[in-house]
């Protein structure tokens, strides 16, 4: 392909990409007004302040400014993301806060489990009908139908509150002075249980769509070539065999952005676990608009993100992507 | 035979003195850490705190009001002594000499005049001082507060609940809510705010060493979000938090101290009295009596209930009236009164009238109390029991806020809500009976239609001699349970554990915090 077609084909994929943005944008807009209820119904409804109808009609007009898709845009290129009607911040510094915690926890699990659900893959399907093989799909098969709630459950009365090994609740130990290297146990510590219940979550998948890519790989002609040609197991394992079963695996990582926000908001919230998840439910329940549209808007773009550069991967990865027509 | 007499000189010394010399001050408790589900509930300060109770405990630790309730009833805090004097309808306040705010200045009877004429230019939804008339500082530490005309809950809503501002910082503050400056938690209690991290949902306070009540008793004061408190309190990472009713026995074998609140939040089942046949009071009655509240004690909540007053006010308060009309269990006598209506039953065993089916659509969903949302099985209890007297019903679950919309736009049959505060004043009736109290809320019947119950409500809010009051109190129960506009249905138990080695003795306080807050935070469980 010359280099003009593919600079065109690159050009065609962000435009297709920023309409896609904008179209995203306009929904995280939209959709949450279109929530039954508002701030103050939500806000003041399990309150021991009983509002007569003067404070309520104040309160609502002041709550329900409306504000224009347009006044919006400007808002969101000016980084000028509003206050969120609950914590009177900013929202942009309210992300900031989270962000860090779920990149954290997902993040960590995301590539722990990817790597390791590769690897273990890779091996299963080199290793097919032996004895581990047949134990680790079973076993897999087994663990990736068990929901995330009960591992958490199981994890939590295990090794929080019958060996006490681990701690309960929350990212760190609040308000404790103490130097970095402590600070970075301290914060490891606490990440274990809820890290350890997304990696048995997100592992089991991994495992098996790389098994099952990989299981038809090694029946390509090209991996009988390469044994033919006497090449090292290793060398016709990773560098022929793997590389090919790798694509489902980046798609299903690219899906799996997707959930970075909502995915773990069960076992965030189990934990008391800082981040987006936590705080786009809590938004929810006190329909906080702006702090809403905030953390709904930016997982989107993250999504466009990731799969916009995963378009460039798949060609990095997979040389026969970049020459399909 | 000197030192014979010696010796017996030393030895009376000594005895003197071991037994003569002050006891030893009770240790400093470096901190304490209270767990709670949720996390944030806003800033504390009178404008930032969430308009929930615990909101406004996190803001009490920071602000003083001028009374506070404690475990046997009123208690000064920044007012040593206060009385009431009719004949001028005026209260007067005296203050603490010793009383301080966080930057040292001192508090004085001005900070308290200046206090009610800012919550009348910028109102605390927490409080209503439009019944507050002058506000004289006659000395430096005496107030007197005219009301232009008498108000019962004087001393709950006002002098127990309205936080004292400081003069001199928040006279230059024109948008209370905006207003995010260190000073502005700046107050006069026991402890000073020092952080809140809002993606944690983690508070810090520190003691105020100048309170005038006396240093507190523990240095630091933190609120740590705890998912699973049960584990967290196991494993003493945290020292005081509400827990399940479930939780209670394996608490107690690990060696906490488990206390159980009075009756004061009542799930209520919210009827539309202004549509047929709803409207019908007949039809409410039957209502109540097809509901068997044991029965949804046991099958819902495992028995961790008891059955409210159909009064509205809780079992426990001092006002509580005995006599109240009650509805036992009677499947029968709804029946009755629903065929009194006209209903007859149809062949699939429904009632129905002139050929349309008798059916209501209950809306249901996870309510919060103080601060914990409790997922619940009453709708589907309800609804089985009121298709077993012949009311079809459509039981519709839904997420709290859209229920609550829903209720608040008439846009409802039947729906399971509740609240708190029915052991607190009996205000606490208007607002959850009258909509001139109670329009903006969703838990309030809004029920205007007996000139009787208005009076009667209009009535206790301007009652000062308490024992009249209770006389009228008595006698809006009467009405309320007889008009029947919301149905009490129980009481869940609400109970709290605390590590009690920490040498903190936490309780839930009689008629709850301020208004009846039903949270075992009391500051006063930590002064001296």
């Amino acid at each position: 392909m010359k280099h003009s077609q593919r600079n065109s084909r690159h050009r065609q994929y962000i435009v297709a990409y920023l309409l896609a943005a904008l179209v995203m944008m306009y929904v995280s807009y939209s959709v949450p007004r279109w929530l039954p209820g508002d701030f103050v119904t939500a806000m003041y409804s399990s309150s021991h302040v009983t509002l007569n109808a003067e404070q309520e009609a104040d309160l609502r007009a002041y709550y329900t400014q409306r504000q224009g898709f347009g006044r919006y845009l400007v808002d969101f290129f000016t980084l000028n993301w509003g206050y969120s009607y609950a914590f009177l911040t900013p929202i942009s510094e309210l992300i900031r806060e989270a962000l860090p915690w779920t990149l954290l926890l997902l993040g960590t699990a995301h590539l722990l489990s990817m790597v390791v659900g590769f690897l273990a893959g890779v091996e299963a399907a080199w290793r097919r009908g032996r004895v581990i093989e047949k134990a680790g799909v079973g076993s897999m098969t087994v663990l990736e139908g068990f929901p995330e709630i009960g591992t958490a459950v199981i994890l939590l009365l295990v090794f929080a509150l019958h060996l006490g090994w681990f701690p309960a609740a929350g990212g760190e130990t609040a308000y404790v002075e103490q130097s970095f290297g402590r600070w970075a146990l301290d914060v490891t510590h606490h990440l274990a249980l809820p890290l350890l219940t997304l990696l048995l979550a997100y592992f089991p998948g991994n495992f098996l769509l790389t098994r099952g890519s990989m299981v038809m790989v090694l029946k390509e002609h090209f991996i009988e070539t390469a044994r033919a040609k006497g090449l090292p197991s290793l060398r016709i394992r990773y560098a022929h065999a793997a590389r090919n079963a790798l694509l489902p695996m980046v798609t299903r990582f690219g899906l799996r952005i997707a959930f970075m926000v909502t995915g773990a908001l069960v076992v965030e919230t189990i934990y008391a676990y800082p981040g987006l998840g936590t705080l786009l439910f809590n938004a929810i329940a006190m329909r906080d608009l702006p702090l809403i549209q905030g953390i709904v808007l930016l997982s989107s773009l993250m999504v466009l993100f990731v799969n916009l550069a995963l378009e460039f991967v798949y060609g990095w990865i997979d040389p026969r992507v970049k020459h399909a027509s | 035979m000197m030192k014979r007499w010696m010796g017996l000189l030393l030895s009376i010394l000594a005895v003197v003195f071991l037994f003569t010399r002050p006891m030893p001050a009770p240790a400093q408790i470096r901190e304490i850490r209270i767990g709670d589900s949720k996390g944030d509930w806003g800033y504390p300060n009178p404008y930032r705190h969430y308009p929930r109770g615990p909101g406004y405990v996190r803001m009490s630790w920071v602000f003083d009001t001028l009374v506070w309730k404690g475990e046997k009833g009123y208690v000064p805090a920044l007012a040593d002594s206060w009385s009431y004097d009719p004949a001028r309808m005026a209260f007067t306040f005296h203050l603490n000499p010793n009383a301080k705010w966080h930057d040292l200045q001192p508090l004085t009877a001005r900070d308290v005049v200046f206090s009610i004429a800012y919550f009348k230019k910028h109102p605390y939804t927490w409080i209503s001082v439009d019944d507050v008339g002058r506000v004289e500082a006659p000395e430096t530490h005496t107030v007197v507060m005219y009301l232009s005309k008498p108000y019962s809950p004087f001393i709950s809503d006002i002098g127990g609940t309205m936080p004292i501002l400081p003069k001199h910082i928040w006279e230059s503050v024109d948008n209370p809510a905006a207003y995010n400056d260190p000073k502005a938690f700046i107050g006069s209690g026991p402890y000073r705010f020092a952080d809140f991290n809002k993606a944690q949902g983690t508070y810090l306070y520190e003691a105020f060493a100048e309170y005038y009540q006396g240093r507190p008793k523990a240095d630091r004061l933190i609120y740590v979000r705890s998912g699973q408190p049960l584990v967290s309190l196991a494993n003493r990472q945290i020292d005081l938090a509400g827990i399940q009713p479930d939780m209670a026995e394996p608490l107690r074998k690990k060696g906490l101290v488990v206390i159980k609140d009075e009756r004061g939040w009542n799930k209520k089942l919210m009827i539309n009295h202004q549509k047929a046949p709803f409207s019908d009071k007949r039809f409410r009655h039957a209502l109540a009596f097809a509901i068997d509240r044991q029965e949804i004690i046991e099958k819902s909540h495992r028995g961790f209930a008891a059955p409210a007053s159909y009064g509205l006010l809780s079992v426990d308060h001092e006002m509580y009236h005995p006599g109240t009309p009650t509805y036992p269990f009677n499947p029968e006598r709804a029946r009755a009164l629903i065929e009194s209506m006209g209903y007859g039953k149809g062949a699939d065993g429904f009632y129905e009238r002139s050929g349309q089916p008798l059916k209501v659509e209950l809306l249901a969903s996870n309510i919060t109390v103080a601060g914990q949302s409790v997922a619940d099985r009453d709708g589907e209890v309800i609804k089985m029991q009121l298709e077993r007297v012949g009311i079809r019903v459509d039981l519709v679950n839904l997420e709290q806020a859209t229920t609550d919309s829903r209720v608040k736009s008439w846009n409802f049959d039947l729906a399971v809500s509740g609240h708190g505060g029915v052991s607190g004043d009996p205000r606490i009736l208007n607002e959850m009976i009258s909509s001139q109290y109670g329009a903006g809320s969703v838990n309030s019947a809004r029920y205007d239609a007996d000139t009787e119950l208005n009076g009667l409500l209009e009535a206790q809010m301007t009652e000062m001699d308490q024992n009249k009051r209770k006389e009228i109190v008595y006698k809006i129960q009467e009405v309320y349970a007889e008009e029947l506009p919301a149905i009490s249905l129980y009481y869940p138990d609400s109970m709290s554990a605390y590590d009690p080695e920490k040498g903190v003795a936490w309780y839930y306080t009689p008629g709850g915090i301020s208004k009846g807050i039903p949270i075992p935070q009391n500051k006063m469980s930590l002064i001296k």
